[in-house]
């Protein structure tokens, strides 16, 4: 099995706490990625996002490949920059791999994001193990992109088996109102 | 040539899909499933562990900070519901932060206090009281380094704080 080169990949961090912040930023540095950028909330990760389109010298990279951000912060979470990456027409990229770091494991909670278009959780308290893990996932198991009217962001369907109960998608790509974007 | 009964049909659903761009950016034109050098995950954990010994230094910084929080709750009670928040928060950053560097008690207390500071209505001066058992059990963890379980000074002080905790329940 070949090993990953993350060299050319660019990670955006979003984290407020000081500790947990230089840890992910070292972690990542010490698994080879070669831009590692991090901000304090996510009203600085939208700055961030929106000069990367506007004006990326500012901000010394052309691209977010992925996007790792804590849940609870203030004055802007996790949640609300998610919602923004997904829905806005200023975001630079609609379709990033964001994961959402959290302390909360209430399916409730869990779902919420899930509905906002979520890639990834990763659980606090986090190890590299389970930092290594969601990347490989975000790189091997790439998933579709859904556009419904209630609903934009990566298939929440994650595996192709079988389910116990009635089907609620009964469209396939050849259904009338299906269109299937590729590129 | 379009079915032109399809195009009368608004589209209900879009499916995008893409080229895996990310893994051609990190694997190139190698074919299968890649993975990250275990060295590389290795040198992480190192690292990982050079910056828990930092922890608890950190971490009493945070305590300090809901102590702070806690003398503002008896010197102003009227207040108490923004205090009562600020320590809601920095126990949920505690929460995360504790069971990563080794110190799953932290984790433990944190949650507890997390839970109990979400009340924000007829703050008592037995649930301010509680607040300080927490900050109380969180030094001790830390200023005796009681990492994993603690052994036997860990029960002890788990069992502590659950003595405040059904104390305060009882009433």
């Amino acid at each position: 099995m070949a090993n990953y080169d993350f060299e050319r990949l660019s990670v955006l961090i979003v984290e407020d706490s000081l500790f947990i912040r230089s840890l992910l930023i070292n972690s990542l540095r010490i698994l080879g990625v070669g831009k590692v950028n991090a901000v304090d909330h996510g009203g600085d990760a939208i700055e961030f996002m929106q000069k990367v389109k506007s004006d990326p010298m500012s901000v010394g990279t052309q691209e977010v490949d992925v996007v790792i951000s804590n849940w609870q912060m203030s004055p802007v979470d996790g949640m609300i920059l998610l919602r923004w990456i997904r829905r806005h027409k200023d975001s630079p990229d609609r379709f990033i791999p964001f994961i959402m770091i959290t302390g909360f494991s209430e399916p409730k909670r869990v779902q919420e994001a899930r509905d906002l278009g979520v890639t990834e959780f990763l659980a606090k308290p986090f190890t590299i193990q389970a930092i290594g893990e969601k990347l490989i996932s975000i790189i091997e198991r790439q998933r579709q992109f859904v556009h419904t009217k209630d609903y934009f962001g990566p298939d929440r369907r994650r595996r192709n088996a079988p389910i116990p109960f009635e089907d609620r998608r009964k469209l396939t790509d050849k259904s009338p109102g299906v269109e299937v974007i590729r590129g | 040539m379009a079915d032109p009964n399809k195009q009368k049909v608004p589209t209900v659903v879009r499916f995008y899909r893409f080229r895996n761009r990310l893994k051609e950016k990190t694997l190139g034109l190698v074919k299968g499933t890649g993975g990250i050098s275990p060295e590389a995950l290795a040198a992480a954990e190192i690292a990982l562990e050079q910056m828990s010994e930092d922890y608890p230094d950190w971490v009493s910084g945070l305590i300090s900070k809901m102590a702070e929080q806690h003398s503002r709750c008896v010197d102003t009670p009227e207040n108490r519901r923004d205090f009562f928040e600020a320590i809601n928060l920095i126990a949920h950053d505690m929460k995360g932060q504790g069971g990563t560097f080794g110190y799953p008690l932290i984790t433990d207390f944190s949650e507890s206090l997390e839970s109990f500071t979400s009340i924000r209505n007829d703050i008592n001066d037995r649930m301010v009281e509680l607040v300080k058992a927490h900050i109380d059990g969180m030094r001790a963890v830390i200023k005796g380094r009681v990492k994993g379980d603690g052994g036997d000074i860990g029960k002890q002080l788990a069992a502590s704080l659950q003595l405040a905790i059904e104390r305060y329940k009882k009433g």
